[in-house]
């Protein structure tokens, strides 16, 4: 059992990133968005610390949890400046078109929010389960 | 004007790397920015000198009305003048007190003096009510510090968190104060305030708003019932005792009341008051000055008479009143930080705080010893010099204002124990020959010299030729105060008038506590019952109360037992909702439901309300926590099946999430513990759980029973994909409409997760230990 659920961890945790990456990137016109998509990775490395280690899954987020937490504010605050710098209002979004898509400044705040809610949850995950490990 | 107090924010700001660099010298260095200001502001000194004012304004805070306007007439002309003045000499005193000290403590000191200044000039020179009550707290601030500048000794720490409780606490009494006054006339504008102040007195909070603006003064100004502080406040190193709690800050108590006395002009109540109240001060203090042992706090003492004499005098009306405040204000501000200077080069220099140890200090310090005769002369009010001028207006104005004999007579004494404290502080610790010290730690430096020499000979010489200050200073001063120009004849000699036989009758009774100080001063030492009234027991009252109250409000709510906390807060959300059910104005209220029952929704709660009972049923944790996972999993389909795939999808997560999370709490606790709790206590938790459940059920029917408002949701409908180009309302409304909302929340979340990783490092520790 712990083995299966060692060797599928891996194929599961790199599913549910591309999960939370789809979820993050459509969450602008169907259901999704950078809250759900963080919680979604944020599942996928506790996995991957459940079923191997916590270590395995701190190198695998390659930031530390607290910094990922910490640039992803930043990112999210970041986003607002440029609409302040033009329309003088902060956090009124910018927009280019590609195609058919939007992109824009909104992106960029979701992405924050993403980050924040996955280095959130992973400080404590990782926290609380090497402290079972030892 | 701005620029006057910018220049003193900038030095300040640089003062403390600046020490760093200049070394011993920075007391002489860094006195040249008040000097500068001192500069700046006496030639502004023709343009008030008819009694007009010069006002300046910048925009501030536009959306709250706020306005920085400075207004300088002839009364904030005084006050800006002894700011930087005095300020000039106490940081050159301050660089050779501080000299044997780190040059860090030094440029801190100093970089705090500045600040101070900055504040004070803020205080005196605005017109708007807010801007000057933040200044007039960053005095607060800036005393609190100096008075707690040695922080390594508990009495300097007590003082300073005493003077800033009773400070602060009296600025924010004042704010609630100019908060009415704004929303009785609907400004804040100090000028209006006065140009309306009929409507101001008329109006029902008028009463209120004197008192308030009363309260705030009294604390400042260190009024009975709260004169305690400013004794206590002489843990400050002396420089700052003779700048803020002498010469300045204690005096802004007087300023405002002075300001405000126009506004309250025409109720009698409020000049009453400030007489009751300045005559009560002036006993408690002359009293207190002659009991008191420290040389420090023989001086601070009689501050607080003074004080009271001001809030007296400012209580009388008429002309002759405004002179003799603007003039005791000037005398008492130069003779005060004198003798404040002397006595710190004698404590300074001997390590002895004891007026009654100090004797003989004219062989070592021969300056000081002169210029604290020349102060203490000023202070005892004799001619020819500034403080026998000050003395004669005020009981002028008392004479004239026909009050009864009562505040006369406290007057005269009170005056002649200010004379004995003056005799007493110059001449025993200098001339007398009982306890002579006989070794002293250093002499005299220039930096020590400069300031009490220039301060004690102003005082002769404005009291010799009173002319020009009188016209200069004096005069307008008084017309700011009075309302009107005043012609005054600042004079030294007035002819044979019943002033002058109160004089002499002062000086000959104050010549009889000099001499018979020792025995005055023995017998009120025994006098414990008494003075144990006058004291600060009250503070401590209050203080011990307030910190009882919270110890057992910890004791009660945060014993540290979680299921104590969860019950009240439960409890408290139970006894919330259930109030705004029966009492709010929506009102309790089911509606029978409509149409059919829905198979799929009825099997999904079916099943939520079997883990909600499995859960209260299981014998272990872990047995608890699946089945409250399945209460869990069964929301979000109830929200997948009601049209809310983006809530469903955040429900399903975060459920997993919490899964994942309480395993590894529950990993650390005993899997199997049935009775940690009492049956009564289970008995508690289930009606607790019933009444929960029962209002959130009463809550929800009677919220959905309400016709939901669809304008909103209409609008967001058609506009977000136009405006913010997404078609998933949910998300553009949380990235793009109330994307503020979502950063100030993810904020959050990152802030509490940081504060809980944290804590569990600690516990992780512990655990670690532990195997």
């Amino acid at each position: 059992m712990q083995i299966i659920f060692a060797t599928m961890s891996r194929l599961f945790f790199v599913l549910m990133i591309g999960v939370s990456l789809f979820m993050l990137f459509r969450g602008h016109n169907e259901p999704g968005g950078g809250f759900i998509g963080g919680l979604i990775a944020a599942l996928g490395f506790a996995l991957l610390a459940m079923a191997r280690d916590v270590e395995t899954a701190r190198r695998a987020l390659v930031v530390h949890p607290v910094a990922l937490m910490g640039s992803g504010l930043l990112l999210a605050f970041a986003s607002g400046l440029p609409g302040l710098l033009s329309d003088r209002s902060f956090l009124t979004h910018w927009w280019t078109e590609i195609g058919s898509t939007h992109l824009g400044t909104a992106t960029t705040f979701d992405i924050g929010v993403y980050c924040v809610v996955v280095g959130g949850v992973l400080c404590l995950v990782f926290r609380l389960y090497e402290g079972i490990e030892q | 004007m701005a620029w006057i107090i910018l220049i003193a924010l900038a030095g300040a700001a640089i003062a403390r790397p600046a020490a760093d660099l200049l070394g011993r010298a920075s007391g002489w260095v860094t006195s040249l920015v008040p000097l500068v200001l001192f500069v700046l502001i006496l030639r502004q000194v023709g343009d008030v000198a008819d009694g007009g004012a010069v006002i300046e304004t910048f925009s501030w805070v536009p959306s709250l009305g706020v306005e920085l306007t400075l207004r300088l007439d002839g009364f904030s002309l005084l006050f800006s003048l002894l700011i930087t003045g005095i300020g000039t000499l106490v940081t050159i005193y301050a660089g050779a007190y501080f000299a044997g000290k780190p040059v860090a403590d030094m440029g801190r000191f100093l970089a705090l003096i500045l600040l101070f200044m900055a504040a004070m000039l803020g205080t005196v020179l605005s017109d708007d009510l807010i801007v000057m009550f933040v200044f007039w707290e960053l005095t607060s601030l800036t005393s609190f510090m100096l008075i707690g500048f040695d922080g390594h000794k508990p009495e300097a720490r007590k003082a300073a968190i005493q003077s800033l409780l009773v400070t602060g606490g009296g600025g924010l009494v004042l704010f609630a104060g100019i908060l009415l006054i704004g929303m009785t006339l609907g400004t804040f504008s100090f000028s209006e305030v006065l140009s309306r102040s009929g409507e101001l007195v008329a109006s029902p909070h008028a009463g209120v708003i004197a008192a308030l603006i009363m309260i705030g003064a009294f604390t400042k100004s260190a009024q009975v019932p709260f004169h305690f502080w400013l004794p206590n406040a002489m843990a400050a190193p002396t420089p700052a005792s003779a700048y803020l709690h002498s010469a300045t800050m204690v005096k802004l108590g007087i300023f405002l009341l002075a300001r405000f006395d126009g506004v309250f002009a025409a109720m009698p109540a409020f000049g009453t008051t400030l007489v009751i109240v300045g005559s009560l001060t002036m006993t408690v203090a002359a009293l207190k000055a002659l009991r008191a042992e420290g040389y420090k706090a023989v001086l601070a003492h009689s501050t607080v008479a003074s004080l009271g004499i001001l809030v007296m005098l400012i209580g009388l009306s008429g002309e002759v009143a405004a002179v003799a405040t603007v003039g005791f204000i000037l005398a008492h501000a130069l003779y005060k930080a004198a003798l404040f200077f002397c006595a710190g080069t004698a404590i300074h220099a001997t390590g002895v705080t004891s007026l009654r140890k100090l004797g003989g200090l004219a062989r070592f310090l021969p300056v000081t010893a002169v210029a604290a005769v020349l102060a203490s002369l000023s202070m005892a009010g004799l001619p020819p010099f500034v403080g026998f001028i000050s003395k004669e207006y005020l009981f002028e104005a008392q004479l004239s204002n026909g009050w009864n004999v009562v505040p006369i007579v406290i007057a005269v004494l009170v005056n002649a124990v200010m004379c004995g404290v003056a005799g007493v502080v110059s001449i025993k610790p200098f001339y007398f020959k009982s306890h002579r010290v006989e070794t002293v730690k250093h002499g005299e430096t220039p930096g020590l010299l400069v300031g009490p020499l220039l301060l004690a000979s102003g005082g002769i010489l404005i009291g010799l030729f009173p002319g020009g200050i009188g016209d200069l200073l004096i005069g307008p001063a008084a017309s700011a105060l009075y309302g009107s120009p005043i012609d005054v004849s600042f004079k030294l000699w007035h002819g044979l008038t019943p002033m002058l036989v109160l004089s002499a009758l002062v000086v000959s009774i104050g010549v009889v506590i000099v001499i018979w100080w020792d025995t005055i001063h023995d017998h009120l030492r025994r006098q414990d019952g008494l003075f144990k009234l006058v004291g600060d027991g009250g503070y401590h009252w209050v203080v011990d109360g307030t910190l009882n109250v919270a110890r057992l409000s910890t004791r009660i709510l945060q014993n540290g037992d979680q299921r104590r906390y969860t019950a009240v807060v439960v409890a408290v959300v139970v006894a919330g909702v259930a109030v705004a059910l029966l009492a709010g104005p929506a009102g309790l209220y089911i509606a029978a439901p409509e149409g059919s029952l829905r198979a799929s929704v009825t099997l999904v709660l079916l099943l939520s309300a079997a883990g909600a009972v499995a859960t209260v049923l299981a014998r272990s944790l872990i047995a608890a926590l699946v089945s409250v996972g399945i209460v869990g999993f069964a929301v979000a389909v109830t929200f997948m099946l009601n049209g809310a795939p983006d809530l469903a999808l955040t429900q399903i997560a975060v459920e997993t999430l919490l899964v994942i999370l309480l395993t590894a709490v529950l990993l650390r606790l005993p899997a199997q513990q049935r009775h940690s709790r009492t049956t009564g206590e289970r008995r508690r938790d289930a009606a607790l759980a019933a009444g929960f459940g029962l209002v959130i059920f009463l809550a929800v029917a009677s919220m959905s029973a309400i016709p939901i408002d669809m304008s909103l949701t209409e609008y967001f409908g058609q506009t977000s994909y136009l405006e913010g180009f997404g078609r998933n309302v949910v998300n553009v409304i949380l990235v793009d409409y109330r994307a503020i909302d979502t950063l100030g929340e993810i904020a959050v979340v990152a802030f509490a997760t940081i504060a809980a990783w944290a804590l569990l490092r600690g516990s992780g520790a512990r655990t670690r230990t532990k195997e």
